[in-house]
């Protein structure tokens, strides 16, 4: 009788389980209305190891796949939290199910990617921060990547950080090391410096820190913590949750104070008011890159290319700037970022 | 290395540490009643949602913590009427909790909150400074200057000590789990000690959770907890199954890990793969020079059968 009774409760805690749907249960499955446009309803599967409610990447890539199939009718769902062994079979799910676009928003995803786009030629795959040479190595030719410039992604917030600095010391905390996150901090590391010495500063970036984890944001408050404590004053990042965490341990700093003489710029959507430290964003335009693979999907002219984001398409640009920065360095800072669009920045 | 730097560097420690406390101590309840609980990750994820939506509805950060021990100890009662009254595998019925309570938390959070992906953040709890004592050099801001949760982690610590080692109570406690038929022959309620250590295990790792929630992070994600289960079932081993040992380990656990972080924002050209390394190095050179002379509770792990011989 024990014995049936320890397996009934096993078995209870395994359905209560599939019940769940595991930690990567985010599964939206919303009809975003409508269909292809020839009686068909598409749908896109969004796979991604953070969470979409961690205030930073997750957040905006989930935010632009749900503007990009709302946008052209198509129906979407999505796994959040998902770990680095599951990404292959969570997506092979996803291609079971018969959806017609996988996004996988990080370079982080790419082995998976192309394991998967070789065994179902049919299944269109868009990777986010793909490598340029990424397309080229999918036997099917059904992988295209999404490639915002990581040089101008940095860039943008490099700029707004020398001219904020006046510790001269600018910080940058990343998830993983990805190709794409150490573009990102060379970047911000070369605006910041140009536009400091532009404003007769010499600015200097501390060395790059990885949590090594995109959910710990008490890691990020420790990094923030002992990056205030070598002097920084301005941040930027690429590490999801973690960026969240650094944002309360520069806001406490700033209350600990009494004033905001610290802050933060977030990535890849426009943040600000999310937390007070946020003087400005900057903003990548997942949301068309998303729309044009699912109208090359829907068109039947999907594969093998690279899409380009950069400040010259739109894809890329600087967000809202906070009134805390000063009227005249905002004017620097829109004028800095039109050299950029005119491709004059440190020329 | 200025004395700041070594000052902030012990205060990040401790920060890091008081979860682990908490997650400790609950294992050591739950070990020396001879029960040894694998699943404190899950209870304590739970217990950190819980603490999470409490302080956010109420906007009391208390009641959070108090939701967090009312969520952990109803979890850990599955696994709790599992291995003592059914007598199941005790590993096992860990594992599941490990399994069950994170995505059941997941779940919880997206009925609550919908697909949406905006970010919730709640207030923390305050600190409270200890007059003239937080003034101590050195000493004050690391100790008397906390929120209440820190205080009550290292009251726990001390109340564990004396409780186990200097109170009836406590060495009944203690008897049930290095031999509990001859406990019993003795007149104590082997199975009672039992429920009685998973009630207080899963408060205090529901407690270890809610205290990230509610005292540390103004956010709550999936996978917050981030192996601190793990590392506290490590703690009370390295500890030896001592409340001041656990509190040690704990600490240097805490101390490690600010470590690593203090050291890769200033590095300098030192890869930061070096310094990642430090906490697991540190455990094995620990481990290596203290040995494992002394094994733990003698019926750790084994069901307590009353009719078997």
């Amino acid at each position: 009788m024990k014995k049936f009774l320890a397996l009934a409760l096993a078995l209870a805690m395994t359905l209560a389980l599939a019940a769940c749907g595991g930690n990567n249960a985010g599964n939206g499955g919303n009809n975003a209305g409508g269909d292809g446009g020839e009686g068909k309803t598409y749908k896109v599967a969004m796979i991604c190891d953070s969470s979409i409610s961690d205030g930073g990447w997750g957040m905006s890539c989930y935010n632009a796949m749900v503007d990009a199939a709302e946008a052209n009718g198509w129906e979407y769902t999505y796994s959040d939290m998902i770990a680095q062994s599951a990404y292959y079979d969570t997506i092979v799910s996803y291609c079971d199910q018969g959806v017609d676009l996988i996004y996988a928003p990080g370079n982080q995803y790419t082995d998976a990617v192309l394991q998967a786009a070789a065994e179902y030629p049919d299944i269109a795959f868009a990777l986010l921060n793909g490598g340029e040479n990424t397309p080229g190595e999918a036997e099917n030719g059904n992988v295209t990547s999404l490639l915002p410039d990581a040089q101008q992604v940095g860039w943008i917030a490099g700029a707004l950080a020398g001219l904020m600095t006046e510790t001269n010391i600018v910080a940058f905390i990343g998830g993983m090391e990805l190709d794409t996150t150490k573009g990102k901090y060379e970047g911000y590391v070369e605006s910041a410096i140009y536009v400091g010495e532009q404003e007769g500063k010499t600015v200097s970036a501390l060395d790059i820190v990885y949590s090594g984890d995109f959910s710990a944001s008490d890691k990020g408050i420790e990094f923030a913590k002992a990056m205030i404590d070598q002097g920084a004053d301005v941040f930027f990042g690429d590490a999801s949750a973690v960026d969240s965490g650094a944002r309360q341990a520069i806001d406490e700093a700033n209350a600990a104070s009494g004033s905001v003489k610290i802050y933060d710029i977030a990535q890849p959507s426009d943040l600000l008011g999310q937390n007070e430290c946020i003087i400005g964003s900057q903003v990548t335009d997942n949301s068309s890159m998303v729309g044009l693979c699912m109208q090359a999907v829907a068109d039947g002219s999907f594969g093998g290319e690279v899409i380009y984001g950069t400040l010259q398409n739109g894809a890329l640009s600087a967000g809202a700037v906070s009134d805390l920065v000063p009227a005249e360095k905002q004017e620097a800072y829109q004028s800095y970022i039109q050299q950029m669009v005119d491709g004059t920045f440190m020329q | 290395m200025d004395w700041t730097f070594v000052s902030n560097l012990i205060l990040a420690g401790v920060r890091m540490a008081t979860p682990l406390i908490f997650l400790a101590l609950a294992e050591l309840y739950s070990q020396r009643s001879g029960l040894v609980h694998i699943g404190l990750e899950g209870l304590a994820s739970i217990g950190s949602l819980a603490g999470f939506l409490v302080s956010l509805v109420t906007g009391s950060p208390l009641l959070g913590m108090a939701a967090g021990a009312a969520v952990g100890i109803l979890v850990n009662m599955i696994y709790a009427y599992a291995t003592i009254t059914l007598c199941a595998e005790q590993i096992v019925y860990g594992m599941a909790i490990n399994i069950f309570a994170p995505a059941l938390a997941a779940f919880i959070y997206r009925v609550y909150f919908g697909a949406g992906s905006e970010l919730v953040q709640v207030a923390l709890m305050e600190t409270v400074a200890i007059p003239g004592l937080k003034d101590i050099p050195f000493l004050g801001p690391l100790l008397f200057d906390q929120t209440p949760m820190v205080y009550l982690a290292y009251a726990l610590v001390i109340f564990t000590a004396i409780y186990f080692n200097k109170t009836k109570s406590g060495l009944n406690f203690k008897a049930v789990g290095e031999h509990p038929k001859a406990a019993a022959t003795l007149g104590i309620n082997v199975i009672g000690v039992r429920y009685a250590a998973s009630v207080i295990c899963g408060a205090l790792a529901g407690m270890g959770g809610a205290y990230l929630t509610t005292c540390y992070t103004t956010t709550y994600v999936d996978g917050n907890v981030a192996g601190r289960g793990f590392i506290a079932l490590a703690a009370v081993i390295f500890g030896r199954w001592s409340a001041g040992g656990v509190l040690l380990a704990c600490l240097f656990f805490g101390f490690c890990d600010a470590l690593q972080i203090r050291l890769q924002v200033g590095s300098f050209g030192v890869p930061y793969q070096f310094f990642q390394m430090i906490p697991y190095l540190a455990t094995v050179v620990v481990l290596g020079i203290i040995g494992m002379r002394k094994a733990g509770p003698k019926a750790s792990g084994k069901p307590y059968r009353r009719e078997e011989r």
